[in-house]
């Protein structure tokens, strides 16, 4: 190579992605291989810069956050709960009232059976494992797709809550299924978002 | 700097949502959260507010968390402090407007800075926003050129020029004659 190194070319030998040319020329050039020694010098210095410390205390405000973001999400919790448990009377009085016990034998064509309902929760739990192994290759995401994550999370939890709340009041079994169903579609959605950031990295 | 030790039944613990134990979590790496938001950011303001948008995330999220360890540990915090560091600079629109080319009026009054003996810190603080990020994350962090393009959402060769550039704007600010 007849010309001095550039700044990327010696980067590129300091990355060990250097071309043999610029690598030989180094070799034999004083004045590139004094920029290469530069360069190592700056990155010392660089990673010898001392730690920082806040200047304010931080954790007070972060515990607020987190102690009011609980307590919103338990309210609406509480909310979602309620008003499941309120169309589902609503359809029973809507249908003509309080039903006879187990008299008649009887059984609303959608009603969701206890097998139904676990078959969801397994369908929730093949996905939380399928998730599982998405997530522990722990790649570096981008911005837009961490936002997108930390959204349907965030949902996933809201549901999760009224779950709680619906299997606490014993809520029927139609409406823990709803939930168990938005459950599914939640964590569908999620474990794409991450399928989708492996193939781009495939890619 | 006081380091609060997490062995693996403190990470469980926050892992429960306990605050006590999230707060052992928050002193543990509130420094190094700091340090990497500070260090990409342009004003002390904007790494605190990075701190606390980070270690909110952290506590919100670290049940998800599959990694065993300190270690692990460490590297979710700071993949995290990254990214929200990254995100707060895009959310400012990067600030300046040269970032993709050097030829800008700024880059002009950058090159005053030529034979200027600034200190390492004050040379950092002077290159633009996307430069000083791509530096840090690279050379102190250890990230790769792929993670980088992948965190800001450009290419490989985006983040290498950048590297580029930002160091030969510090030579010139720390006043190393260039020898080649």
């Amino acid at each position: 190579m007849l010309r001095h190194c550039t700044m990327a070319e010696l980067l590129d030998i300091r990355d060990g992605e250097g071309s043999t040319a610029a690598r030989a020329h180094v070799d034999d050039c004083g004045a590139c291989r004094t920029e290469l020694d530069r360069l190592y010098q700056r990155v010392a210095s660089l990673k010898a810069l001392p730690s920082l410390r806040p200047p304010r205390e931080r954790w007070s405000t972060v515990r607020e956050r987190l102690v009011s973001q609980r307590r919103r999400r338990w309210n609406i919790g509480v909310a979602v709960a309620g008003v499941t448990a309120a169309a589902a009377l609503v359809a029973v009085v809507g249908v003509g009232g309080v039903p006879q016990l187990s008299l008649t034998n009887d059984v609303a064509p959608s009603a969701i059976t206890p097998v139904e309902l676990e078959s969801l929760r397994g369908q929730s739990r093949q996905l939380e494992g399928l998730l599982r192994e998405v997530e522990q290759h722990g790649r570096v995401i981008d911005g837009l797709t961490a936002s997108a994550i930390a959204d349907l999370e965030d949902r996933i939890a809201l549901i999760d809550a009224g779950i709680e709340h619906a299997t606490v009041g014993n809520a029927p079994r139609n409406d823990l299924a709803s939930l168990w169903q938005q459950r599914l579609a939640l964590m569908d959605a999620l474990v794409n978002v991450h399928v989708r950031q492996v193939a781009y990295e495939g890619f | 700097m006081t380091l609060v030790a997490l062995d693996e039944l403190a990470i469980q613990r926050a892992k429960t949502g306990d605050l006590a134990a999230l707060e052992n979590v928050y002193r543990a790496y509130e420094g190094t959260v700091y340090t990497i938001a500070r260090r990409m950011c342009r004003t002390a303001e904007d790494a605190e507010d990075v701190l606390q948008e980070t270690f909110l995330e952290v506590c919100n999220s670290i049940r998800r968390f599959r990694g065993t360890g300190h270690g692990s540990l460490t590297a979710w915090v700071k993949r995290i402090a990254a990214s929200k560091a990254l995100m707060r600079l895009r959310a400012e629109k990067y600030r300046e407007t040269d970032d993709l080319t050097e030829d800008g009026p700024s880059a002009a009054k950058r090159d005053s800075d030529v034979a200027l003996r600034l200190d390492l810190e004050e040379a950092l603080s002077r290159l633009s926003d996307t430069s000083r990020a791509v530096v840090w994350l690279h050379d102190v962090e250890g990230y790769t050129h792929e993670e980088i393009a992948e965190l800001m959402g450009k290419t490989v060769s985006f983040s290498k020029s950048q590297l580029s550039r930002a160091h030969a704007r510090l030579r010139r600010m720390l006043g190393e004659e260039a020898q080649c």
